[in-house]
């Protein structure tokens, strides 16, 4: 299967080189040579122009199953609002398979991790994680949040057998949710990390680096802004 | 085996080997550079103004390397430099010892990435000795090495203000760039605390010189820059030496000896060629060990013969000894004052545009530790990578909350490094490891390493000092910035890069390997030419003073050579 957000790297990078040697004049890659600021500024502008996403994605590892899921994860993880689409726009289940399809290791996490929660699921609402209703698919995963923070706040070793010896102090039994934290904990950090890092991800944040310059400036509203709320009278 | 004849054959074309290839080759010296590693070609090579989007696996690597600690060091668009560990190329430690060797096999070696701090040492830094009777005194004073530092400066750029700080010695600079929102308030979080921040002295020029275009402040030079924009001793030193027709750059070649001839001079080197596998040598009138200290120090005690049983001009002992590195620690937080603040680009010009030289340097009487430290800072509105959001995602769990924090959060985060000046003791050293060899069949370097309280107690200053800065501004302490490398309260032995002192200079050849000219007391055609030279490793950046004492054991080179002396 395929899906709408395709990132063709070894194109664009390919077409980079060929850019670059346009824009700096290099006929061969000679010795040393270097590139003035006004052909860096040129640089950095055609590539941003020519920076544009192309083709189809070719799922390489995950099932449509999987990969269904790994979509609506994507939507849940990420939601799109006013300031920026979700993390499925922004390549997240791409990125996922990708690397699953080189590292055996990763794709281990996420096709255990996915049964994980259809059981889960299934526990709840009788249907696979896609299949459910929104209101339960957000339950499943509002009770990784809460596993998570109970091992966070918690200095009690939830492993040992007398944990209820120490129910005095208001212990709980641990949530079953804790054996799905590793795969939510992954699932997480690639979902987000696909989308700030892609270009829709990057104008959410405001990133406006990785420009050529003239002169190096910073904007007064900046400084005020900071200095206003800041415990100084100027800096 | 194959032999050449060169006036100098320089091992190493890092900082230290590039400065004197350059200043030799300009003077018509026929050199020959050896380099253990490939040619670098920055348009091939250099990931400049790449992003993350452009490669499916994000910055992350194939199959999410990053996230499993095998990537790249220093990230995926870090430029070729090395690594802490080498294929095939172990070295070990003793007993009681973690120290971390970070090699570069390529022309430029370290200076590709490395963060171009560049501080002049003051003439305190020369004499600690004579000042706080700790350690030893430089052969040389301040006013011996200024004209080199104002040669270096104007040759390589170094950015920076005149501001008349005896610890920090004003140069020939460049106008540096104004500071960033978050530099601006921890400025005024040291004015109420008096620790003085100023303009930070790095090596990027921000007017064009030699052909070299101004900095286009994209804030990537550890990526490699296309524009000559900063100092690397590739672009800056090897690539104009080779211009200059009279040096030979041989790449792949790990050298494993200095030979010495029968009267107990260096007649050359022998290297081992990679491709081939096979030994060469290669004979020169002199010999210039550029090959970092360590490397250097390793290539000196595996130098063995007739005249030099326990290496090549080591009858003091002294090789090897007195390694020392820079004490680092670092502290992270974040400055509420800067949440949801308008956008600007603050990439600058690649480093922090301001820093704080060392200010306690006249009241050392009144701490408990002898030397002092300078402070760098981070943080700015970063490109997004691999585990960015790492930390807001685990605060807010998921959905709208992460993102609405994200958007909030950008950009607040602020750290504070410390760069202290480690005393040289008797437990720091390196030495042959007599069981193992490297896959060049060398014998490879042991390291042994200790700290003293000396450090200990300059790590705890910092630690108060940063957690005071942050909380001034108004901002809150997350804790240790590099929990990896500091976790046990000082940065690993080795892990700031600042390794230095295997083959001192000094006074007498009982007490010291070279004179104050870098050349050995023992062998007058033996020079060195990198860190290794160092008496002690003050809390400047080591860059600077490298290609300073090169060039002017170059000039001193060139005579010697001229009047027949060598």
């Amino acid at each position: 299967m395929s899906s709408k957000q395709g990132f063709v790297a070894v194109e664009a990078l390919s077409r980079r080189a060929a850019l670059r040697r346009i824009a700096l004049g290099v006929t061969a890659a000679g010795l040393g040579a270097g590139i003035d600021r006004a052909d860096a500024a040129q640089v950095h502008a055609e590539i941003a122009n020519e920076r544009t996403f192309q083709g189809e994605y070719e799922v390489k590892f995950f099932n449509g199953h999987e990969f269904a899921t790994l979509e609506r994860l994507s939507e849940l993880i990420v939601p799109a609002d006013e300031g920026g689409p979700s993390g499925r726009e922004g390549g997240a289940p791409e990125f996922i398979d990708l690397l699953s399809s080189q590292n055996p290791e990763l794709a281990a996490i996420f096709t255990g991790g996915m049964l994980w929660l259809d059981a889960a699921s299934r526990v709840r609402t009788g249907k696979r994680f896609v299949d459910s209703p929104e209101e339960q698919q957000t339950q499943i995963l509002d009770a990784l949040v809460e596993a998570e923070r109970d091992l966070e706040d918690s200095d009690v070793r939830w492993e040992t057998d007398e944990y209820e010896r120490f129910s005095v102090f208001g212990v709980r039994r641990p949530s079953e949710a804790q054996q799905g934290l590793k795969f939510f904990g992954w699932a997480r950090v690639l979902i987000v990390d696909a989308y700030y890092t892609s270009p829709a991800g990057i104008r959410d944040l405001g990133f406006v680096g990785n420009a050529a310059h003239t002169e190096y400036s910073v904007p007064q509203e900046a400084i005020d802004y900071a200095l206003g709320r800041s415990p100084f009278e100027e800096a | 085996m194959a032999e050449t004849d060169y006036d100098v054959v320089v091992v190493g074309a890092g900082a230290g080997g590039g400065t004197m290839a350059r200043v030799l080759g300009e003077k018509g010296v026929k050199v020959a550079l050896l380099e253990a590693g490939p040619m670098i070609d920055p348009q091939r090579d250099f990931k400049t103004n790449d992003w993350p989007h452009d490669y499916g696996h994000r910055s992350a690597e194939d199959g999410g390397k990053a996230y499993f600690g095998r990537g790249t060091d220093y990230g995926f668009f870090t430029t070729v430099s090395g690594g802490w560990q080498l294929e095939g190329e172990p070295y070990t430690s003793a007993p009681g010892t973690r120290f971390q060797w970070f090699r570069s096999r390529v022309v430029g070696g370290r200076t590709n990435h490395y963060g171009r701090m560049s501080f002049r040492f003051s003439d305190m830094d020369l004499k600690p000795y004579s000042r706080d009777g700790v350690g030893w005194d430089w052969p040389i004073s301040y006013e011996d090495l200024a004209p080199w530092y104002d040669r270096t400066e104007e040759y390589i750029g170094v950015t920076g203000t005149v501001e008349g700080i005896r610890s920090a010695p004003d140069g020939k600079f460049h106008t540096p760039p104004e500071p960033k929102v978050h530099e601006r308030l921890m400025r005024a979080a040291g004015k109420s605390l008096g620790v003085p921040f100023i303009a930070n002295r790095r090596a990027v020029i921000t007017r064009s010189i030699n052909g070299r275009a101004a900095c286009h402040y994209c804030g990537q030079c550890g990526r490699g820059c296309l524009t000559e924009s900063n100092y690397s001793a590739s672009q800056v030193d090897v690539f104009p030496a080779i211009r200059t027709g009279n040096v030979t750059l041989i790449t792949g070649a790990m050298v494993r000896e200095v030979e010495a001839s029968d009267a107990g001079l260096a007649r050359g080197v022998i290297y081992i060629d990679k491709e081939a596998r096979t030994e060469k040598r290669v004979r020169g009138r002199a010999v210039v060990l550029a090959a970092s200290a360590c490397e250097t120090a390793r290539l000196m005690l595996n130098s063995k013969s007739r005249h030099f049983p326990n290496g090549i001009a080591n009858g003091s002992g002294l090789v090897g000894r007195y390694l020392m590195d820079t004490v680092g620690f670092s502290v992270q937080g974040t400055l509420p004052a800067l949440e949801n603040m308008p956008r600007y680009d603050s990439d600058g010009f690649g480093g922090a545009h301001l820093y704080a030289p060392w200010w306690l340097w006249d009241d050392h009487s009144k701490l408990d530790f002898p030397r002092g430290y300078h402070i760098e800072m981070g943080g700015g509105f970063r490109m997004p990578g691999p585990g960015s959001f790492l930390g807001i995602a685990r605060q807010t769990g998921y959905g709208l909350p992460l993102k609405r924090k994200v958007r909030e959060q950008y950009g607040t985060r602020v750290g504070l490094s410390g760069r202290g000046e480690m005393v040289p003791n008797d437990q720091s050293y390196m030495d042959i490891d007599p069981d193992v060899i490297d896959r060049w069949g060398i014998p490879v370097a042991r390291f042994h390493f200790s700290f003293s309280d000396y450090e200990w107690k300059q790590a705890r200053h910092m630690e108060r000092t940063f957690k005071d800065l942050i909380e001034a501004a108004g901002g809150k302490v997350h804790g240790i910035g590099n929990r990896s490398r500091e976790g046990e309260g000082i940065a690993v032995p080795g892990s700031i890069i600042h390794e230095v002192g295997t083959a001192r200079m000094g006074e007498s050849a009982s007490n010291s390997v070279l004179n104050q000219y870098c050349q050995a007391h023992e062998v007058r055609n033996l020079f060195v030419a990198d860190g290794a030279t160092f008496v002690s490793n003050p809390d400047k950046n080591p860059t600077l003073t490298i290609n300073a004492l090169s060039w002017r054991t170059a000039e001193y080179l060139a005579e010697e050579l001229r009047k027949g002396n060598v």
